[in-house]
């Protein structure tokens, strides 16, 4: 047996996985992927987040948590109610990953297979930007309901989520939806200014045949929340930005619970 | 997805892999063809290659006789990942190849 060759996942006790994807970097995937989380959460659901960028992991960091001693943490870490896993439990801020590509991919199967989720009505999955073996191990090894891409409104960002969209069709992953974030920014007057060009969520969605989830406005709490550990659904829950993560949950769930993804049949040999 | 074609029922059937299709189309395709058609990046730049008059065949070959599956699991949506019985378990067939290679009706 080729030691670098995917292992199919079965997490049974699992309902739906949701890759939060892009393409592009920068657009707000570990944002949108934990305020998500939280969101579905906050909605009743309980839920995992599970941080596939080996190289650039974001979740601790968004949830007030940093490396810990593995021999003494049991894993996922539970916070806010959330199941967590990240490299960045397991290696300091000011460690790079100097990682091969088949390294990673052990690494996402590792988190997909050797830790104990338990039950869990959604586990959710930030991914790097690209398409490349963080994606590909997920697709082959876990029981994807569908993939939620991210985008911001300007063409630089189109470029690269339409890759995205490709890669997943590719691998006949679902599409559940895009996501347009960083789409205005609302001043005090209560005008909305896009800062990051117009439309392009809509229009990707359009071209790809796919649900547009909606826009996430731009708010200065977003990043510090981001910087300060706790996600801004749930420090300020009765922001817009707030009631639009809980919409985004509320469609996403919808849109997974008549989500048609079955598995492939087995091979009666 | 609806719309996409889908493989219904895969099944051992004589000396080759049948499968019924979503569309209605029911294939045939030899074990010996879908091991001669491996899509690994290995296979593919061995097939490359011209052949070797002189190339021995390797023990486990040997042994192995004609190509049979010890194993065929679903990889992902996509694919299906075949374990051979000369060892080889390398090649991932996407379903559209394996439609493919069943249309040869090899």
């Amino acid at each position: 047996m080729n030691p670098g060759m995917p292992q199919k996942l079965a997490l049974p006790g699992i309902k739906q996985v949701i890759a939060v994807a892009s393409g592009k970097g920068g657009v707000g995937k570990s944002t949108v992927a934990a305020n998500l989380a939280m969101a579905l959460h906050m909605s009743g659901k309980t839920v995992g987040l599970m941080d596939a960028d080996i190289y650039g992991p974001s979740v601790p960091i968004m949830f007030g948590l940093g490396k810990v001693d593995q021999n003494a943490t049991p894993f996922p870490i539970e916070k806010f109610g959330i199941r967590l896993m990240s490299m960045g439990f397991l290696i300091g801020p000011e460690q790079a990953m100097i990682w091969r590509g088949p390294k990673v991919a052990q690494a996402v199967q590792s988190f997909l297979g050797q830790i104990d989720w338990g039950t869990l009505d959604y586990l959710i999955i930030d991914l790097p930007p690209g398409t490349g073996d963080a994606q590909l191990t997920l697709s082959q090894s876990a029981p994807l309901t569908g993939a939620v891409i991210v985008t911001t409104p300007g063409e630089v960002s189109l470029i690269d989520a339409r890759k995205g969209v490709k890669m997943f069709r590719e691998v006949r992953v679902p599409i559940m939806g895009i996501v347009e974030n960083m789409s205005y920014f609302t001043d005090a007057a209560g005008n909305k200014t896009p800062i990051f060009g117009v439309g392009g969520g809509m229009k990707l969605a359009l071209e790809s045949n796919a649900p547009f989830l909606g826009e996430l406005p731009i708010d200065p709490r977003v990043a510090q929340c981001g910087d300060n550990g706790e996600p801004i659904v749930r420090k300020y829950p009765d922001s817009d930005i707030a009631k639009s993560y809980m919409a985004l949950a509320a469609t996403v769930d919808a849109a997974a619970s008549s989500s048609q993804a079955g598995g492939l049949p087995q091979v009666e040999l | 997805m609806a719309g996409e074609l889908q493989p219904l029922n895969l099944k051992r059937v004589g000396d080759g892999l049948q499968i019924q299709w979503s569309d209605g189309v029911t294939t045939t395709t030899s074990w010996r063809h879908l091991r001669a058609n491996c899509p690994c990046a290995g296979c593919i730049e061995t097939r490359a290659k011209p052949p070797d008059p002189f190339r021995v065949l390797t023990p486990q070959e040997v042994a192995a006789g004609p190509p049979q599956p010890v194993a065929m699991q679903p990889i992902g949506h996509y694919a299906y990942k075949i374990t051979w019985n000369d060892g080889h378990d390398t090649g991932i067939y996407p379903v559209e190849r394996l439609r493919q290679l069943g249309e040869e009706n090899k």
